[in-house]
């Protein structure tokens, strides 16, 4: 009798005394879950996709504020006026008609808009471009994929999504609109990577993602090919941007994955070598330097944790951490600023005396093989020449086209360097052989000095491409933004204080 | 016998009913998290997200753990104990809401933090650790009685961590 007795006693004290800290336990996760929703603003409302940056600035004011502090970056700095070979190595392709160094994230569509290499289209028919030119400008890119597919997004030509293409880089890029987790909009990523193995898209952790947000952008792709039928039934071809990541991440393998696939983005104008454009191979290069190797991630630095007041936040001011010093490298290297700068710069200059010897060898092998085919070279003579060229191109430009790979990771940087200007002698080399042949032994290439020059000898004709841009300016963009004001897309926060600022202008 | 019956009845159903209701709480807890030595384990409480973030986003993060400097190292006996003195010491606090709005390390984890520091920089501190011994007799660490943090007051939490200073830290909401 005693002992049951005792036993409901005893459980009897333990069951109020567990109910009480279960209570307790419970209250707790909910007050958890109120402060989790700090982040994830109870009353936030922001649509799946919505590109317009200031719906998701009213709950985010200090990021948005951050994001919107990209603006101090607005200088034109023309490149091709810098490194007028440039124009020679890419003559017969885009970039030779106009590049500048970027600016910040907010001016990224106004220079897509006005930049020579999207020409000046008078209707959505015209035009250099395919649409797959907007991919990462704008958050309105992944919105019209989902409302539309990706397939139909990717086909047509650039200025057939100009009525839909309104806001600048923004928020839905990277974020979840309802749980603000990182999120890459752009469907390619994933693909690319679960493709190439080493780190499936599913098993990628935040830190992880605080460097992927961005490499879905800054990474080396092309247009691919794709076949597809539009549900009225009509057969259309979509130009897909696809990382060419499949044999893996260094310059080798995606030299090699292009060759495989024979696939070329244009012929050179001079020298008809099968030209490779690398983009801008931020993400691949990043990984094998120190950093990388050591699990920082993109937005440690570009987008380091900042105090404001009593508060602490990531800083949306995307750019160079050389503005923000402090607040980035101390935090783990010791030291003096000056030193540290020193020492970037030092890496800077490494860079640019191979990058300059780079750009002058290949320059010289367009024009001399140019002189060879004019004095009669053939095919056979030329094809292993042209391959030559092709790949010190594509290695020249894949360590340098991300800007800043000689800081992500130098060794490497210089190393691809390296080989593209052993590549491009080699080239040289054998044109020797083909020149001595046909009597021109002494050619010697023409100057290149300047960006006049230099598009003067390839006949590119500036001022009509010019001329054409400004016309589309003055007509078809203002019909654009008068749709897209009517759509409902158009955001005049995300173009408050723009002028119009080009290289041409 | 019918009561005792009844009785017996009533004395099983609460057993289990115990049972049952401490399943629960090891389920609502999270209970068996806390074995694991993850960091996330610490953000189970909410009162430690500013710590974690403010550490996410410190160079420590690469290197040590929450429990690699706040729990002692040298001795997995030691470990254990702290641990479990610690745990309890926090489960009071949080049942009893006894926790105040500034939250400090106790004087026992500011001897262990400080060991780890030293552990961990040995290296560099050595000299440093020799030389506090021949210029000051009563004092355990370094010179004049100083923690590391007396001057490397951000290391690795920030000069800002109160419960409301790191907002939005999407980083530190995934579950554990």
């Amino acid at each position: 009798m005693k002992k049951p007795i005792v036993l409901i006693v005893v459980s009897a004290i333990a069951i109020v005394a567990l109910i009480l800290l279960v209570v307790s336990i419970n209250k707790e996760k909910v007050e958890r879950k109120a402060m989790s929703s700090v982040a994830i603003n109870p009353e936030a409302e922001i649509k799946k996709f919505e590109s317009k940056s200031s719906e998701w600035g009213k709950y985010y004011p200090r990021q948005y504020d951050s994001y919107m502090q990209t603006k101090d970056s607005d200088k034109i700095d023309d490149v091709l006026k810098k490194d007028p070979g440039l124009v020679i190595l890419w003559a017969g392709y885009g970039f030779a008609k106009d590049y500048n160094a970027p600016r910040g994230h907010h001016y990224i569509l106004e220079d897509n808009i006005n930049t020579l290499r999207t020409g000046g289209p008078t209707d959505d028919k015209t035009g250099p471009m395919p649409t797959a030119c907007w991919t990462c400008k704008s958050p309105d890119v992944p919105r019209y994929m989902h409302e539309n597919s990706e397939l139909d997004y990717f086909t047509g030509k650039w200025a057939r999504l100009g009525t839909e293409i309104s806001n600048p880089v923004g928020c839905a890029d990277c974020h979840d609109n309802k749980t603000m987790k990182l999120t890459p909009a752009r469907p390619f990523l994933a693909r690319a990577m679960d493709k190439e193995g080493s780190l499936p898209y599913a098993d990628a952790t935040h830190q992880d993602k605080r460097s992927l947000v961005c490499a879905q952008c800054h990474s080396e792709y092309y247009f691919k090919k794709t076949e597809w039928t539009d549900p009225s039934g009509s057969k259309k071809t979509a130009k897909v941007v696809t990382f060419p990541w499949d044999n893996g991440f260094t310059v080798e393998d995606m030299e090699k994955y292009y060759d495989d696939i024979n696939f070329k983005d244009w012929t050179h104008k001079i020298s008809k070598a099968p030209m490779l454009k690398a983009q801008h191979p931020g993400y691949e290069i990043f990984i094998t330097g120190a950093h990388g190797l050591n699990n920082v991630a993109c937005a440690d630095c570009h987008m380091p944790y900042v105090r404001e007041g009593g508060v602490k936040y990531s800083s949306h001011k995307v750019g160079s951490p050389l503005d923000n010093l402090g607040n980035v490298c101390m935090t783990c290297h010791r030291g003096t600023e000056q030193e540290l700068r020193d020492t970037v710069a030092r890496k800077l200059e490494r860079k640019a005396e191979l990058h300059k010897t780079a750009i002058n060898v290949i320059g010289k092998a367009h024009l001399e093989a140019g002189k060879a085919w004019e004095l009669g070279a053939t095919k056979e003579e030329m094809q292993d020449i042209l391959q030559d060229i092709r790949h010190a191109q594509w290695r020249w430009d894949y360590s340098i086209a991300s800007h800043g790979s000689f800081f992500h990771a130098p060794e490497e940087t210089l190393r691809i360097l390296g080989t593209a200007i052993n590549k491009g002698q080699e080239a040289r080399l054998k044109l020797r052989t083909v020149l001595a042949k046909y009597n021109a032994v002494d050619y010697v290439a023409p100057d290149f000095s300047t960006k006049e020059k230099a598009q003067e000898i390839i006949g590119l004709p500036y001022q009509k491409l010019v001329d054409e841009k400004v016309g589309f300016q003055n007509n078809l963009r203002k019909e654009w933004i008068e749709k897209q004001k009517q759509k409902g897309l158009y955001d005049p926060k995300a173009w408050e204080g723009i002028e119009l600022k080009t290289s041409y202008n | 016998m019918k009561t005792g019956n009844i009785i017996k009845y009533i004395a099983i159903g609460s057993v289990i009913t115990v049972v049952g209701l401490f399943a629960y709480m090891v389920y609502a807890s999270n209970m068996i998290s806390y074995l694991s030595e993850d960091p996330k384990v610490c953000i189970n409480c909410h009162v430690m997200t500013s710590h974690y973030a403010t550490w996410q986003h410190s160079a420590h993060r690469e290197s040590a753990t929450c429990v690699e400097c706040h729990l002692p190292q040298e001795s997995l006996v030691d470990k254990m104990i702290y641990k479990s003195m610690d745990g309890a010491k926090d489960f009071a606090a949080m049942t009893f809401r006894t926790f105040g709005k500034h939250i400090k390390v106790s004087d026992s984890a500011t001897k262990r933090i400080q060991a780890n520091c030293i552990f961990c920089h040995r290296e560099t501190v050595s000299q440093m650790t020799v030389n506090s011994k021949l210029y000051q007799e009563n004092g355990e660490s370094t010179q004049i009685d100083r923690n590391c943090w007396d001057c490397h007051r951000k290391t690795p939490h920030g000069s800002t961590r109160s419960l409301t200073a790191t907002p939005d830290n999407i980083g530190v909401k995934e579950e554990p």
